[in-house]
Parts: C-alpha cells; sequence; structure tokens
C-alpha cells in the first residue's frame, strides 16, 4: 500500500529547499539559491508557500548595512520532511519487489 | 531548478541525497582555508623564533608569539569576509567552539607562562611545593593533536583522525626529546601534520 505523498513536499525545488535546511540549523536565501540554481523569483515563491504552511520559518534581518533573508526549518517541517522520506520508502520497496 | 511535481520516488532521493551532499561539501570546503592559514601562520612563526632565539638573543623572542594571535586572528578575519555564503550547521558550530577552546587554554597557558618569565607572577604560584617538569610545547601540542581528532571525529575524515594522533602523540612526546629553540621546530611538524595536511586534505577532497 502506498502512503500519500505530502503535495507541498512533493515538488523538485521544495524539496531541495528543505532538503538543504534539514542539515543546518539556519540559512541565508543567497546561499539556498547558489546551492539550488533557482532564480530569485521562483525560490521566493517556494519559500514562501513553505512558510505559509508551517514548515519553515523565513526572518528578515541586517547583515551589517545589507539585508539578508534567514530561513530556518521549523519541527513541523522536519516532521513532515521524515514522513515524506517514509512515503517514499513504500514507493521504492514495491519498485524493488 | 524548475518547480516539477511530476517526480518518481528515484528522482525525490536523488534530490535529496544531492542537497545534503553539496551542503556538505561547501561547509567542509569552507572549514579547510582556515585550518590551512593557521596552520601556515604557526609553522612561519616557529620557525621564525627559532631563528631568532638561535641567532639572536634567546628565549625572550618567544614574545612574538603574541604577534601570532593578533595576525592569525586578522588573516581570519579577511578568510570570512570574503568566504562563500555558508549556513549555520551544529557541525560548523562544534569545530568552532573546539578550537576557540584550544586557542583560550594555549593563550591562557601562554600569558601566565610569559607574566612568570617575566617576575610579573611569582613562579611559585604555578609549582608550589613539588618539583613539576613543564613543557609547554608537549602540552601545546597534545592540545593540537586533540583539537584535529575532534575534527576529524566530527566530520567523519579518518585522515584527518589520524593527522590529529600523530600531531597530537609525536609532538608530545617528540618535544621532550629537544630544548630551547630545537622544540620550535617540533611545534612547525606538529603545525604541518596537525593544521595545514588536514586543512588541504578537505579542500582537496571537496572541490566540485
Amino acid at each position: 500500500m502506498f502512503k500519500p505523498l505530502d503535495p507541498l513536499l512533493h515538488s523538485e525545488l521544495r524539496l531541495a529547499v528543505v532538503s538543504l535546511l534539514i542539515s543546518t540549523e539556519e540559512a541565508e536565501f543567497p546561499y539556498i539559491r547558489e546551492q539550488t540554481g533557482a532564480t530569485a523569483g521562483n525560490l521566493s515563491v517556494q519559500i514562501d508557500k513553505l512558510s505559509a504552511a508551517g514548515y519553515i520559518e523565513v526572518e528578515k534581518t541586517f547583515k551589517g548595512r545589507k539585508p539578508c533573508t534567514l530561513c530556518r526549518i521549523t519541527p513541523a517541517g522536519v516532521k513532515a520532511f521524515e514522513e515524506y522520506v517514509e512515503a517514499l520508502k513504500s514507493y521504492l520497496k514495491v519498485k524493488t519487489k | 531548478m524548475e518547480e516539477n511535481n511530476n517526480l518518481t520516488a528515484e528522482r525525490s532521493l536523488e534530490i535529496i541525497r544531492e542537497s545534503i551532499e553539496r551542503s556538505q561539501r561547501t561547509m567542509n570546503k569552507n572549514s579547510a582555508i582556515p585550518l590551512i592559514w593557521w596552520g601556515l601562520c604557526v609553522v612561519l612563526f616557529s620557525l621564525f623564533i627559532a631563528y631568532l632565539w638561535k641567532n639572536h638573543g634567546g628565549p625572550a623572542w618567544n614574545m612574538l608569539w603574541a604577534v601570532l594571535w593578533l595576525v592569525g586572528y586578522a588573516g581570519n578575519w579577511i578568510i570570512d569576509k570574503h568566504r562563500e555564503n555558508i549556513p549555520t550547521t551544529f557541525v560548523g558550530k562544534v569545530i568552532g567552539h573546539v578550537w576557540s577552546t584550544f586557542g583560550v587554554f594555549c593563550c591562557g597557558m601562554g600569558m601566565i607562562l610569559g607574566f612568570i618569565g617575566c617576575g610579573m607572577l611569582p613562579m611559585e604560584l604555578i609549582m608550589p611545593k613539588v618539583c613539576v617538569f613543564g613543557c609547554i610545547t608537549s602540552i601545546i601540542s597534545l592540545c593540537f593533536g586533540m583539537g584535529t581528532t575532534i575534527t576529524g571525529l566530527v566530520i567523519r575524515n579518518r585522515t584527518i583522525q589520524v593527522c590529529g594522533l600523530l600531531a597530537g602523540l609525536g609532538g608530545f612526546f617528540g618535544a621532550l626529546h629537544f630544548t630551547g629553540h630545537a622544540q620550535l621546530y617540533v611545534m612547525a611538524a606538529v603545525a604541518l601534520i596537525g593544521l595545514i595536511v588536514p586543512g588541504v586534505t578537505i579542500f582537496m577532497q571537496n572541490q566540485k
């Protein structure tokens, strides 16, 4: 029996963002953009979606005089990611049988 | 990377693996430069102070170690300013704290021994009644080795763990066989094995 995949995470860019944040405490917007290779506009939209779902927190701050956007994963985001990986396993098990 | 919702399970796993690996590589690569920088500083200062000690005076040249901290921190500040954007991670914090603790202990030890050497503190303060044989190069080498080994364990790198053990134990016992300025050659070797080799190893392994 397949477990349902969280539609919010089942997107290439959003999944990459959450995967990056899962291994860090917090990351700046330019770092996430560099690592995913996404455009600033597209990334911004996807980050807003994850933030609205409560999966990540976005903090607007300053680094010296420059504005800085910090993203960090929330406990709800960690739980959703774990459930997503668990669901993925059920798909892979069927394929390997 | 586009917004693609038609992912296969394999592609999803690939994205997760790639993202985590890429992030790990960036963090490791960026931790290599400070190691190489501090290693070079210690090697050059050791050899320079050893030369001055041997040819132009005596152990008073050891006061130059204070300049090492200034030069080292100034260089580190520049490296921090110019390096890639890297995220805050638990691993990065642990490594930072390990080396900060090392710095505080070595600086504290150096300052106390320096004050005693200058007569500003009485010798009895650290060696009250019993006769203690103290070799600061041995102790600092051991601290170096421990710092490097812990770094190797945290980032799970066998080469760095071995370098740390060699630098720490080799330096601790090696320094006991030398006196005076010759101990500084041991210090240079310890910095080469304990800082520069691990730094270069991390850097090479994480080149894209």
